[in-house]
């Protein structure tokens, strides 16, 4: 599913964020990413979601090199993928129902055939009562659950969460987790980046760690 | 197809929100509009003007003799216009041949040189005013042979240089006119193109996530393109509109019976004519979608 070979990263001339970075995740697998603030973390989601190309090495997505797959073909590659962002990116300009929407709408499928699936997910993430508030009218908390309701609403092949629980209290956090393990029973491989040891405790999975930008420890929680 | 395509407009529509400092851009286009709808007005009424001069002049001849130097001029005159009229009536294609009465000679010599009576004494020559069957052709050369040789002091003088000149005067107001409205089509594409810019710009975060959720950039493209088309063609029409009443304007008050400028023609258009200036609109429309949609292509072209 995703294969990093001896990938490194660098902004401009400065150091080098990622360093011979090589993992892979098989297709279905539900994995941690995690480490401490500074570590890279979000930069090595960049690069799986295809928003940064690498300084180096080689990224293969879906069985497609990268490096040779030609661009007009990453937006299908890039719907393919659902993103939690650390900071929601959420549209002001729209209510919770239709950000949410926005991945189905990208897929050209009309309204009348998502509206019931957008509203049973938004009620299921618990803001069922807010579905035309704007974002700035919800909470932080309520912001990252139309957030995670975004990325996982198309039903994703892959999905990827930058400190998804970081703004909900510990029963919200356990109830998206558990909305994350629906997912990847479904089939969808699952990558979280988190510091919340308790998340990576409960789910007791795989767990990669990045410490100054290189994946110092590769293993397996699952008992 | 069509539905399909529909469909996508309607996805790609609201992505993008109005932007509160749009106005003065629909400003900006609706005096292109207005501009370029006056400059079309103005075509429009040197071709017909044009049209109408030229109508007035082909397939009419005009013979002039010229009074002699020595001798009975008076005479001598008469007797060469009565030959001249002679050899007109006896031409093919030649339907009418009158000579134009003293009286009414001076009348067209008084703008220039008075109703004084000492310009009746003035050797004035006499003008033969002739029409040619439409379509006869007349051959103008050996005509001015014959006539030259019945009345030695003739000049016949069909009109061609004087329809060249205006002909020249009506294609040269007319390419002026598609000059300015090219002018005004660059201008209003350049605006629109640095006021796209400025929308990318502003809503860099939109377009990202945008790109970022596998969205093609011609999506993006059209929510950006349709927010511009719908304000070129609402301030484009508005600019239209005050031009066409302008010129309504002008048209009625020639009816009422106030005198148009001296020398220039009628300012009116005909009803149809005004139709043209429903197309401004959606050329303005036009022109912001194509140059919304290539900046927005251009942009999107230098992400990852």
């Amino acid at each position: 599913m995703v294969r990093f070979e001896n990938v490194g990263m660098r902004f401009g001339p400065g150091p080098e964020v990622l360093r011979d970075v090589t993992f892979a995740l098989e297709a279905g697998s539900f994995t941690f990413l995690t480490g401490p603030s500074g570590a890279g973390k979000t930069t090595l989601l960049k690069l799986m979601y295809l928003a940064e190309p690498p300084s180096r090495g080689l990224i293969d997505l879906f069985g497609r090199d990268l490096a040779t797959t030609k661009r007009s073909q990453f937006p299908a590659l890039r719907r393919r993928i659902g993103v939690v962002f650390q900071d929601f990116r959420l549209l002001d300009h729209l209510s919770a129902f239709e950000n949410v929407a926005l991945p189905l709408r990208l897929s050209g499928i009309r309204k009348i055939d998502y509206t019931h699936d957008v509203e049973e997910l938004l009620s299921w993430v618990g803001l069922g009562d807010r579905l035309h508030a704007k974002p700035q009218t919800l909470s932080g908390g309520e912001q990252q659950r139309v957030a995670i309701a975004r990325a996982v609403v198309a039903r994703p092949d892959l999905l990827i969460a930058d400190e998804p629980t970081g703004n909900v209290d510990p029963d919200m956090g356990e109830r998206l987790i558990r909305l994350f393990s629906e997912l990847n029973r479904m089939g969808t491989t699952v990558l979280i980046a988190t510091h919340d040891r308790t998340v990576v405790e409960r789910i007791k999975s795989r767990e990669m760690r990045l410490v100054d930008g290189r994946l110092v420890e590769l293993r397996m929680t699952r008992t | 197809m069509n539905l399909g395509l529909n469909s996508k407009r309607r996805n790609a529509s609201r992505v993008v929100p109005r932007e509160d400092g749009a106005a003065p851009l629909d400003i900006v286009i609706g005096v292109m509009a207005f501009l370029a709808a006056l400059a079309l007005g103005a075509s429009l009424v040197a071709d017909r003007a044009a049209e109408s001069w030229r109508a007035g002049l082909v397939d009419r001849i005009t013979v002039q003799i010229l009074p002699p130097e020595h001798g009975l001029a008076q005479e001598a005159l008469e007797k060469e216009t009565d030959a001249a009229l002679v050899v007109l009536r006896s031409t093919d294609g030649i339907v009418r041949a009158m000579p134009v009465s003293q009286e009414e000679t001076l009348k067209l010599v008084e703008p220039w040189l008075g109703k004084d009576a000492l310009v009746a004494d003035l050797p004035l020559p006499r003008l033969i005013d002739a029409s040619i069957l439409p379509g006869a052709n007349v051959n103008l050369a050996a005509l001015t042979r014959r006539l030259k040789e019945a009345a030695p002091h003739s000049a016949l003088d069909d009109h061609a240089h004087w329809i060249g000149r205006l002909k020249a005067l009506a294609d040269g107001v007319a390419l002026f006119s598609y000059g300015i409205l090219a002018l005004i089509a660059i201008a209003t594409a350049a605006i629109v193109s640095f006021a796209t810019r400025a929308g990318l710009e502003a809503h860099h975060d939109i377009v990202g996530l945008l790109h970022q959720m596998g969205a093609h950039r011609s999506f993006v493209a059209r929510a950006f393109e349709r927010h511009y088309f719908v304000s070129a063609l609402w301030a484009g029409a508005v600019g239209a509109l005050l031009a066409g009443g302008l010129f309504l304007m002008a048209g009625g008050l020639e009816f009422a019976g106030v005198e148009p400028v001296p020398f220039l023609p009628p300012l009116s258009l005909r009803p149809l004519e005004v139709l043209w200036f429903v197309a401004v609109p959606f050329a303005a429309g036009i022109i912001a979608l194509a140059t919304a949609r290539l900046s927005v292509l251009a942009a999107l072209r230098k992400i990852y």
